[in-house]
């Protein structure tokens, strides 16, 4: 009765853990390596099935017919990579150290409440990103200056509709219409030497970076089914990034 | 003159590598190695285009110096390389090239009647839109590449 329960708690630990690193954006094969490290520690064995909405895994004995057969829905994404370096890093130190179950659920409880940066500081980080892609584009200082402000707009509507608990895509469509509406304002006045690229780096913010990165890495891992899920989304993102700067380019005529 | 605005732009390079980190909260200590590869790569990216490099091949190999580049980095700092590799790559996404290609296809379809112009967009569609695409498929391979050659799914190693 003991063991069989120690089997469930286990179970759920190791689904929490899987859970955890997709949303935080890991690709499958880390996800993979390290719940295979953690079931070593605990002396389990460990087969799993993932993908981007649930997990479904199985952990067993090696000689014994004690099973445990689990499936776990996966929460809404949002990438957080302390959270996968912290899992990480904890892997590592309950392989060495030999951890038990109560010992890895505290720590991974710890991480789960690790504080995020401030929105104000994402906002600042973010728009300075946006400055900088403009300078990369060939940008002046001015137009660094609109690329900065329409990114800050951009993204603080884009936070503030997420509150709203809007699909996700709207959220995109909104935030791309109206950082590159700002930006476009750049390019009717003439403002600075060149407004388009202002405007071209305005909507930059909501590129699907970390989800087309890995839909690569895991379909080169041979995970097609992970891999093709990540480029849908990656590529649905994009399509409403366009989708919002299109309206833009109808509203003031660009060509 | 030529080396400052080199300079000037891996900087920014740089700032843009860490405010996605920081958009993707990063760990606090990853901080100064995200904004090191980010300049970096931006370095190496916009000499190659100063000595007449094509674009896609800039950016191929300065993600591939990111990628390989972070994984002694990983055992040293003891975070693993996703990390600290994706947000430097993030500034070579090819945005510009993007809109040209939204832009012109808007043109081509809702603006435009003359057919002669109307070739010259096709050829703007297709040159922007492809060099988007291989920059994009660049960049795939460039971070990917390393880790599945090597095939180390991970670089720390234990000593026991």
């Amino acid at each position: 009765m003991d063991s069989s329960k120690e089997l469930i708690k286990a179970t759920n630990l190791l689904l929490e853990t899987a859970s955890l690193l997709m949303v935080s954006g890991a690709n499958t094969i880390r996800v993979n390596l390290t719940i295979n490290r953690f079931a070593s520690v605990l002396n389990f064995k460990t087969s799993c099935f993932i993908s981007h909405k649930s997990i479904i895994m199985t952990l067993y004995e090696e000689d014994t017919t004690r099973t445990c057969t689990r499936v776990k829905n996966i929460p809404p994404h949002a990438i957080n990579f302390s959270i996968i370096s912290a899992i990480s890093k904890i892997s590592w130190d309950a392989v060495t150290e030999d951890w038990t179950l109560e010992h890895i659920e505290k720590e991974l409880e710890a991480i789960k409440n690790q504080k995020r940066y401030s929105k104000i500081t994402v906002l600042i980080a973010v728009s300075l990103a946006g400055a900088g892609f403009c300078n990369i584009f060939k940008g002046d200082y001015i137009n660094m200056l609109v690329a900065f402000i329409s990114t800050f707009i951009g993204l603080l509507i884009f936070q503030l509709t997420h509150k709203e608990k809007f699909n996700v895509y709207m959220r995109i469509v909104l935030g791309s219409f109206i950082a590159s509406l700002i930006a476009g304002f750049g390019v009717l006045f003439q403002i600075g030497s060149h407004p388009q690229s202002a405007l071209a780096t305005s909507i930059l913010y909501l590129v699907p970076g970390v989800a087309l990165i890995n839909s690569f890495t895991d379909l080169l891992d041979n995970n097609i089914i992970n891999g093709m899920v990540r480029f849908t989304t990656g590529l649905m993102t994009v399509l409403a990034i366009a989708l919002g700067l299109f309206v833009t380019m109808l509203i003031f005529k660009l060509n | 003159m030529m080396y400052v605005h080199l300079i000037e732009v891996a900087i920014w390079s740089g700032i843009a590598a860490l405010g996605f980190g920081i958009l993707f909260n990063i760990p606090k200590s990853t901080i100064v190695t995200v904004f090191v590869l980010g300049f970096l790569a931006g370095l190496i990216k916009f000499s190659l285009i100063k000595l007449e490099v094509h674009i896609v091949l800039a950016t191929l190999i300065a993600v591939l110096f990111v990628a390989v580049v972070s994984m002694p980095t990983a055992h040293k700092i003891h975070h693993p390389p996703v990390v600290f590799c994706i947000p430097p790559v993030i500034p070579m996404i090819p945005g510009y090239f993007a809109y040209e290609t939204v832009l012109s296809v808007m043109n081509f379809i809702f603006i435009e009647k003359d057919p002669a112009k109307k070739l010259l967009l096709i050829d703007s569609i297709f040159s922007n839109g492809f060099t988007m695409f291989f920059i994009l498929i660049s960049i795939a391979i460039g971070i990917s590449l390393p880790m599945l050659v090597l095939r180390k799914s991970t670089v720390k190693k234990l000593d026991n």
